[in-house]
């Protein structure tokens, strides 16, 4: 028994891997906050990571081909569509965004830790009778 | 490389950029009021700082880096001072192009910056304890 092969840990340890590069980006962005011309970028989302669907061809409209590229599920870096701010030098850092995903993260990140942690304890009890 | 690993490199190398750029800022205030020695001569020209992100192909990880210190090309202001040893004719003293203001805001800016990369640091350091409490 691996216990990655369970799905609870294999879980947990997927969630807490897009975290850990989701809050690599973040620090790149904000390492290059002052950086003109930089673009913010984001990682693909965590649903589309799980489905298998991540780094397909966008369809953002009921007309699009979704084509035969159906993504790879490899966690992908692409520009943040939601960055809503662009610089005089062309950066669209914002730093009040960047720290509100930051803390998203690392919050985020405490709770996968936590249900791992949790998930252990339960294989403990069952094996041991002792909590 | 490790994600958690790789940010300390990109929050530090923003931090060193940002350092860079509050001495230049230093570089200028202290100059502010430097002026030529003789009637000719340009006095403190300010100086400037730009950013380039750097990639790292092998892992994919970008960080900053410095990629120019150049000078400020804009003109030279006029005071008149006929005694000073660097007036003219007319008794008009070139002085330097540095703008306390603009130093002040860009002092800001770059302590902000310093500041947002530092806790980028913190937060994977707190997220690294939290994998190896784990093991607790």
């Amino acid at each position: 028994m691996r216990l990655s092969d369970m799905s609870f840990f294999n879980l947990a340890s997927r969630r807490m891997n897009w975290l850990g590069v989701r809050q690599q980006v973040v620090a790149q962005n904000i390492a290059n906050a002052n950086t003109p011309g930089y673009r913010a970028q984001d990682v693909s989302a965590f649903a589309d990571v799980l489905r298998g669907t991540s780094g397909a061809v966008m369809t953002t409209n009921t007309k699009h081909i979704s084509g035969l590229n159906k993504g790879s599920g490899d966690i992908s870096i692409q520009d943040d569509r939601d960055a809503y701010e662009t610089s005089l030098d062309g950066n669209t850092v914002a730093l009040e965004q960047q720290t509100i995903n930051s803390t998203e993260v690392t919050e985020n990140y405490r709770l996968a830790a936590q249900l791992y942690r949790k998930g252990h304890e339960m294989l403990t009890l069952a094996a041991t009778g002792i909590r | 490389m490790d994600p958690l690993k790789s940010i300390l490199t990109i929050s530090a190398s923003g931090m060193l950029a940002q350092g860079e750029r509050l001495k230049v800022v230093s570089e200028n205030v202290a100059n502010a009021s430097s002026t030529a020695m003789t009637p000719g001569e340009d006095p403190y020209r300010r100086k400037t700082i730009t950013f380039e992100e750097l990639l790292d192909r092998d892992t994919g990880v970008s960080t900053v880096q410095v990629a120019s210190i150049d000078r400020d090309g804009s003109d030279f202001s006029l005071r008149y001072e006929p005694s000073h040893p660097a007036a003219d004719e007319t008794g008009f003293v070139k002085v330097s192009n540095v703008s306390t203001v603009m130093e002040m805001a860009n002092m800001r800016e770059a302590a902000r910056s310093y500041e947002a990369n530092m806790n980028m640091f913190e937060a994977a350091r707190k997220m690294r304890s939290q994998i190896l409490d784990l093991l607790k």
